[in-house]
């Protein structure tokens, strides 16, 4: 059988770790398709070309393909589906060693955690600017429409901070944050890795919080593809996404993670030291130079608690956040709009068959740590103890 | 000749390109065009310079930057879109297959808009014209040292003279359907190995 050439465009990121192993590994060879990978270096680069068939697939974060549903970013609403999910990424917010200092020094408490309200310290460093006069600080995320922006100004707002009042809020591509931290361009960030553990190994940045420290369920990078492409290739789309699926489970195995981290650090990959993506990697992440790591095992996870389901509930809550923050009308029909980019049926469709443990439904109750299907989803708790009811029907 | 009273700013990482697009809208009679680099302080130039239309490479990590300003308007005093003509999907696909994308202050018609990005599509796909000629020349004379190499090899081992030692390459060549420089690719490998 030919196989079926597949043109999937990656930011570098460890969380474009299952197309870039799905070919290193063979796993897209083994269901017949010549996955071709092309690195890019910004978000709005390659949802374009996904837009307009120069890609056929697409490593997105996931709040892009809801984004360009309802038009928004100036583009003509473009048809892009969602039909799994790439792992829970690495985020994490970093702060300068300057930041780091003040917010120790205001409210040491505090910064002795949990890590999900260390916003409150800094808080009291925006208070004392204010009071002195000096101009606001800046942060930055990837992207408007980025969980990284929800995850920082969610660990903002509770702390106290208006995210569009109190501070700068930036967007700067991933590979070029670490400099614009180093450079003082920017007070902190949200990013995911390696580009956290880059700027604590060289000195020049402190994480003070985990995406597990504010929601470890948050939806991260996805699968992007054209309705009109999956519509015209169903058979190799759910080829594809089968082969990712295996690649998932592959990456979940402790003992291929430093295989893993190896494939990775290619410069025609990520290309970051094999010893940053190794640490990251290995759920220890080192939160200041000098430090010991602290136990985070759930810092990377792809496979295991549903990684690569597309959550309609997960869809939700990016919509609403984006609703929260004056993105998007309150009056837009969040559900419907989920519903048409979210495809849950078409990853059933793909693992059927295969020994993949599936929702019995395509949407839960988030934050709900201690619900039934906890084995299946993992932790799950918000940082202020909420829950979120994406309020669907099934 | 009209002079264009639209202020545009190019954005570029590649120095050569951003000067051959500057050019050909300033003898379009856009005289106020301005171009920038990469830069930290993306925001407070493109704030500074004001412009009615930017033109950004489309693979530029700085649009991520700008999407921001697409969508907080308070960021700067005048709103910017994404250039896109919506009845005319092949102008965004010409775009994108050359490279640009661009950015326009809000308003702003798109019959005014249209010249400029259509000029920075031809001007993109010019340079990499002259890019791939440049590549290709570059290639050429790499062939050149390569035959040049064996040629010297063949001279000194099989005592052969300059025209022989090519006429031997170029036999090969087409014997073997391959090009004068493979062979004289092998005929470097094989003589590097013999030691």
């Amino acid at each position: 059988m030919a196989h079926k050439l597949v043109r999937l465009g990656f930011i570098p990121l460890i969380d474009c770790a299952l197309p870039v192993v799905a070919r290193a590994q063979g796993f897209a060879e083994a269901e017949n398709i010549d996955l071709h990978l092309i690195r890019e270096m910004s978000w709005a680069a390659i949802r374009d070309k996904l837009s307009y068939g120069v890609y056929d697939a697409a490593h997105l974060l996931a709040g892009i393909p809801l984004a360009a549903r309802m038009g928004l970013g100036g583009m003509p609403g473009q048809n892009l589906l969602v039909p799994m999910a790439l792992g829970r990424g690495g985020n994490a917010i970093t702060v300068s060693r300057r930041l780091y200092q003040r917010m120790l020094a205001v409210d040491p408490v505090a910064m002795k955690g949990p890590r999900g309200h260390t916003a409150r310290a800094l808080k009291k460093v925006i208070e004392d600017d204010r009071a002195a006069g000096r101009p606001p600080m800046s942060f930055a995320t990837v992207f408007p429409y980025s969980s990284h922006n929800y995850e920082l100004r969610y660990w903002l707002a509770a702390g106290g901070i208006d995210p569009d009042r109190d501070i700068n809020m930036g967007v700067i591509a991933p590979p070029r944050m670490f400099d614009s931290l180093r450079n003082g361009w920017v007070d902190g960030y949200c990013v995911g890795e390696p580009w956290n553990q880059r700027a604590v190994f060289q000195g020049d940045g402190v994480i003070v919080a985990l995406k597990d420290d504010i929601w470890p369920r948050s939806p991260e990078k996805v699968l992007g593809v054209h309705e009109t492409w999956a519509k015209e290739n169903h058979e190799t789309l759910l080829a594809l996404i089968a082969a990712l699926v295996k690649a998932a489970e592959w990456v979940d195995q402790p003992e291929n993670r430093n295989e893993l981290a190896q494939i990775l650090a290619d410069e025609s990959h990520v290309g970051a030291p094999y010893d940053i993506i190794r640490a990251s990697l290995e759920g220890r992440p080192v939160f200041n130079q000098g430090d010991d790591p602290v136990d985070a095992p759930d810092r990377h996870v792809f496979y295991r608690y549903t990684a690569t389901f597309p959550w309609l509930s997960q869809g939700m809550w990016l919509v609403k956040q984006m609703q929260r923050w004056g993105q998007v009308p309150a009056t837009v029909d969040a559900a419907a709009i989920v519903r048409q980019v979210y495809r849950p049926d078409l990853y059933r469709e793909a693992v059927k068959g295969q020994d993949v443990a599936l929702p019995a439904k395509d949407w839960r109750i988030e934050g709900a740590d201690n619900a039934p299907d906890r084995a299946l989803v993992g932790p799950d708790r918000f940082l202020d103890g909420s829950v979120f009811d994406p309020q669907l029907s099934d | 000749m009209k002079t264009e009273a639209f202020s545009i700013l190019v954005i570029d990482e590649d120095p050569d390109r951003a000067a051959i697009v500057e050019r050909g809208l300033v003898e379009a009679g856009y005289t106020r065009v301005s171009r920038i680099g990469t830069s930290f302080n993306l925001v407070e130039r493109v704030q500074a310079l004001a412009p009615d239309v930017i033109i950004i490479d489309l693979e530029n990590p700085d649009r991520d930057t700008l999407e921001q300003m697409l969508q907080v308007s308070r960021a700067i005093s005048r709103p910017i879109a994404m250039f896109v003509d919506q009845s005319d999907n092949s102008m965004i696909k010409a775009a994108i297959e050359a490279g640009v994308s661009a950015y326009v202050v809000d308003g702003l018609r798109q019959d005014r808009i249209r010249p400029i990005v259509e000029m920075a599509i031809s001007r993109f796909a010019a340079f990499d014209t002259l890019r791939r000629e440049r590549d290709d020349a570059k290639a050429r004379l790499n062939e050149r040292k390569l035959i040049d190499r064996a040629k010297g090899i063949l001279m000194r081992e099989k005592g052969l003279s300059e025209e022989q030692a090519y006429a031997l390459l170029r036999k090969n060549a087409m014997q073997h359907n391959r090009k004068i420089y493979e062979i004289a690719q092998s005929v470097i490998t094989a003589f590097q190995l013999e030691f």
